[in-house]
């Protein structure tokens, strides 16, 4: 299958776009659900860091989802059009228990099978988030 | 998302339904702050139909949380989709949130402090 490309202003109202858009392309290929909430979330995570740490809420800069689904792999790159969130991403703290933000890149390592992050020729940074569909279901069968 | 309000033995319980996001985290934190004007600490969140949170959600429910324990008053959460409960689980916010299974349960739980 193609990829599915879209492009969204850096404001708060296209998470909830990104969201349905994301939904859509992961119903279209019959992707079971825990799996559509696990790439959401992951996705979203990703979208959120662009939105307010790369492009700092700008609407004039856009942020690019491509989205792959196919019966091995779900993937997704996310990029932003900020600067430096690259160094942003390496040298972030860990949330202590009441911090109100920084659990992003925790929860997005967690659900997929791989996430990275680089930089763009232009500075942005792009992170690429991949769910292995035939390892989980090896996993699923020898549980 | 959608965030109906009812008031039962001095608890007032606020029903979320939908995506828990930065925009949405963002009116539930108004809503609190509402409540706040009219004195009331003493907040239970039904999570029950809540179909998607994320760190900007978790984020809103932690700023809650902090705005109600410096008034002195009390939140608990319930009815958390498994789904939702792992996220509480991985990121370790479950053990800083009182979370009951039900939301009678955790209802029971406030009647249990004031007759305890």
């Amino acid at each position: 299958m193609p990829a599915s490309e879209f492009t969204y202003p850096s404001v708060a109202a296209s998470e909830e776009k990104m969201l349905d858009d994301v939904k859509m392309v992961l119903q279209e290929n019959g992707v079971d659900e825990y799996l559509q909430d696990s790439f959401m979330l992951v996705v979203s995570e990703a979208f959120t860091n662009a939105l307010v740490h790369g492009n700092e809420q700008n609407p004039q800069k856009t942020i690019k989802l491509v989205l792959n689904v196919n019966k091995e792999v779900l993937s997704a790159d996310i990029v932003d059009k900020g600067r430096g969130g690259l160094d942003k991403v390496e040298h972030r703290y860990p949330p202590t228990m009441f911090s109100e933000g920084g659990r992003g890149v925790d929860i997005m390592r967690h659900f997929a099978s791989s996430v990275r992050f680089t930089e763009t020729q232009y500075g942005g940074l792009k992170v690429s988030i991949r769910f292995d569909l035939i390892k989980k279901n090896k996993e699923e069968r020898l549980t | 998302m959608e965030i109906t309000l009812r008031e039962e033995a001095n608890v007032t319980i606020l029903s979320l339904k939908g995506r828990l996001d930065m925009a949405t985290g963002s009116a539930l934190k108004e809503q609190v702050k509402k409540l706040f004007e009219k004195e009331k600490t003493a907040i239970h969140l039904n999570l029950g139909e809540v179909e998607f949170i994320n760190s900007s959600g978790l984020g809103a429910l932690v700023s809650v949380m902090k705005e109600i324990r410096l008034r002195k008053g009390r939140l608990t959460l319930s009815d958390l989709a498994s789904y939702v409960q792992e996220i509480f689980e991985i990121t370790q916010l479950s053990h800083i949130f009182e979370i009951f299974t039900t939301e009678v349960e955790a209802l029971n739980s406030y009647q249990a402090v004031t007759t305890g």
